[in-house]
């Protein structure tokens, strides 16, 4: 693979499996009979994050945030505005993915998978198991047929479905037994990263329970490294090594999960634990819950100096006038408020 | 009008909904599927009863059954379904034919109901304004100019955003959040006596659905209606919920008040469930309790319990062979064999 540009200041840690610097995806606006182009929707806004090999990195925030679009970015799904995409593979080369073509990015799909959102929209309703599990292989030419149907139904089995179901279609299946297709398939060609995209939103806590325990376990085994997108805090505190909090294509806060959840930096971070139903009705009575007013703001129309400021309880006049840095603290956590060492946030947990 | 049958007259006065023994069952090529297998509930005027249950538990299908909205496929509901909503009169439901006049009015008027995606409910070819006024103008008489009125008081108290302008809105111009706000307005747009909503808040995020579940809270007691919370998610039905059914494979395990079910749970699969969820602040090590097992297929429900191949408490010769009764402890019932052994400091909840 010596014909892969290599920027030759590329250099990661050796612990970074991904490293994303500067990211940027703007849409433009176009307007009027010459398409003229009157402004960009900023979808992302200068992210930068290190994932570590073997660690889940969770990424929270509301829809709209910005969350999907930086995982499909980094898998190359979407072009890049600007930045850079460094990636290790599994042979230890270093990669910048934000220089390659299609048809360079296309070996390197293997190493890194995705698991949707929508189960409904990202399987084909008129391949079969056997056809949608095994088609990565039969693109990345892996095994014969027989070992293809041998593996398809181990990995059917895996993720919690019969194996005598390989030869049904995905209208048989319900919500929730759709979503473990798509891990399956994510998992045929045992990549080194896998971006869950809501991966386990749809499923039954049961299964979710079940299926949690089985990407951790096989994280484990293989030292998989997962970006875990979820609106899930409850989850991401279970399954996220560091959490990164996004909001209108900006990171807010980024912390290792034990300190964001027990002392949060940024007034969003709050405000989103705060949001979380409990299931426990005794302390939902008394837990002060403040629901967040408004909605998250217009990407091609952001509020002025913080995107957050209209909907932040503890604004100042500097928030709107000022953009926040993406700053690093003490204890060396990042957050982008102003007023981050001052506020006294109270986190989910005690 | 109404189709009065004198069968329950004797309902207690608080009653607003009782089904008795209700079985929906669909025959299919590949066998028959009890997807309803004997489910007897109640709910009182102005309360909340929340159903919680994994996909496939047949709690949605009972909703339906109760709306005689069943797919075509399924055999004719069997069991009572009784219904006495505000203006007194008694509808026996499980008698009416599904296009009748009497049960037309009761879906439009006294019932109403809410799902998951808005955007499959609502029509994407009329503005939010002209579903409202369609229905009020069917059901309360009003005239083209009053039932505009209607639906804009309507999207005001759904507390939608400049409902002067987004009256005139199609479905696709809006949030998920300001879409779930419009099948709400629909569906209260007559005043009913019973809401039920079907996961109307899965596909939302946190901070939305928190707003949701608070203005839900808002119109049932504001408008003294009563709800049926269709939920998998435990924080929710911690969250709104009055009393709390647990439904497995076609039937109810469990039904008791909220702090019940969540401090002194008296089912293994209640139990179950309640310790896979990953709790916010509850360290449970790294593996998640999971149950056993999946839930088997509808074509083959396991003799006796059908939750005994999976539970911890079995016993060979009594789970696995007689279906367990309801077993009453108050306001509590369970129906396994030793539900009676289950006291509060061994349940679930830590």
């Amino acid at each position: 693979m010596s014909e892969l540009p290599i920027p030759n200041h590329a250099s990661l840690p050796d612990d970074v499996l991904f490293s994303v610097r500067g990211l940027k995806k703007y849409f433009p606006i176009q307007a009027g009979w010459l398409k003229k182009h009157v402004g960009d929707v900023k979808a992302i806004d200068d992210v930068s994050l290190d994932i570590k090999k073997g660690e889940t990195l969770g990424l929270v925030g509301e829809s709209g945030s910005g969350k999907s679009t930086v995982a499909r970015l980094m898998l190359r799904a979407y072009d890049l505005t600007d930045g850079q995409i460094l990636f290790r593979r599994s042979n230890n080369e270093i990669v910048d993915l934000s220089k390659l073509t299609d048809r360079e990015m296309r070996p390197l799909r293997a190493e890194m998978q995705m698991i949707f959102q929508d189960p409904y929209s990202s399987l084909n309703p008129r391949m079969t198991l056997l056809e949608l599990v095994g088609e990565p292989m039969v693109i990345h030419g892996v095994g014969n047929a027989g070992e293809i149907k041998d593996r398809v139904a181990e990995l059917l089995k895996v993720v919690g479905l019969r194996p005598e179901f390989i030869n049904r279609y995905p209208h048989a299946f319900s919500g929730g037994q759709r979503q473990r297709i798509g891990i399956a398939r994510a998992l045929a060609l045992n990549p080194s990263f896998i971006a869950a995209d809501e991966a386990v939103s749809a499923l039954d806590v049961s299964v979710a329970a079940q299926n949690i325990n089985l990407l951790q376990d096989l994280q484990e085994q293989f030292g998989l490294t997962y970006l875990f997108i979820t609106h899930d805090l409850g989850m991401v505190e279970h399954i996220a090594d560091r959490v990164g909090v996004m909001y209108l294509g900006r990171l807010m806060e980024v912390a290792p999960t034990e300190l964001l959840f027990s002392k949060p930096l940024h007034p969003y971070t709050e405000a989103l634990m705060a949001a979380v139903p409990q299931p426990d009705p005794r302390g939902n009575r008394t837990r002060k819950r403040v629901p967040l007013k408004g909605e998250i703001a217009n990407a091609a129309n952001p509020p002025s100096g913080c995107s957050f400021h209209p909907r932040c309880p503890y604004a100042q006049a500097k928030c709107s006038a000022e953009v926040p840095a993406l700053r690093t603290v003490a204890g060396g956590r990042q957050v982008r408020c102003h007023f981050a060492e001052e506020l006294s946030l109270v986190g989910a947990v005690a | 009008m109404g189709n009065k049958t004198m069968t329950n007259q004797n309902m207690p006065p608080e009653r607003l909904l009782e089904l008795d023994d209700v079985h929906v069952h669909f025959p299919l090529r590949e066998g028959l599927v009890k997807a309803v297998n004997g489910v007897s509930y109640h709910v009182n005027k102005g309360e909340v009863l929340g159903i919680v249950g994994e996909s496939g538990s047949g709690k949605s299908i009972t909703a339906r059954a109760i709306m005689r909205l069943l797919p075509k496929r399924a055999a004719a509901p069997e069991g009572g379904i009784t219904f006495r909503p505000r203006n007194g009169e008694t509808y026996e439901l499980s008698a009416l034919g599904r296009n009748s006049r009497a049960m037309r009015q009761v879906r439009g008027q006294h019932i109403g109901m809410i799902f998951q995606e808005p955007m499959t409910a609502l029509s994407p070819v009329h503005t939010i304004g002209a579903q409202i006024m369609r229905t009020v103008q069917l059901h309360m008489g009003l005239n083209r100019k009053a039932a505009r009125e209607r639906a804009i008081e309507l999207l005001a108290k759904v507390q939608m955003p400049r409902p002067n302008q987004l009256v005139d809105a199609f479905p696709h111009q809006l949030s998920g959040g300001m879409r779930q706000r419009a099948m709400i307005a629909l569906a209260i747009s007559c005043n009913p006596s019973l809401l039920i909503a079907d996961e109307p808040t899965t596909a939302l995020d946190v901070t939305t659905e928190a707003q949701i579940l608070e203005l839900l809270k808002e119109l049932q007691s504001e408008m003294g209606m009563a709800i049926i919370f269709i939920t998998h998610n435990f924080g929710v039905v911690a969250d709104i919920a009055d009393r709390v059914s647990v439904m497995y494979l076609g039937k109810i395990v469990e039904t008791a008040t909220v702090d019940d079910i969540f401090y002194a749970a008296k089912h293994p699969y209640t139990q179950a469930l309640l310790r896979s969820i990953p709790r916010l602040g509850v360290d449970q090590g790294r593996r998640l309790p999971t149950i056993p097992g999946m839930v088997p297929d509808p074509f083959s429900v396991p003799p006796g319990c059908a939750f005994n191949p999976r539970c911890t408490h079995a016993v060979a010769g009594i789970c696995d062979t007689q279906v367990p009764p309801e077993k009453i402890f108050g306001s509590q019932m369970s129906r396994c064999h030793f539900a009676d052994q289950f006291v509060a400091a061994e349940a679930a909840h830590v």
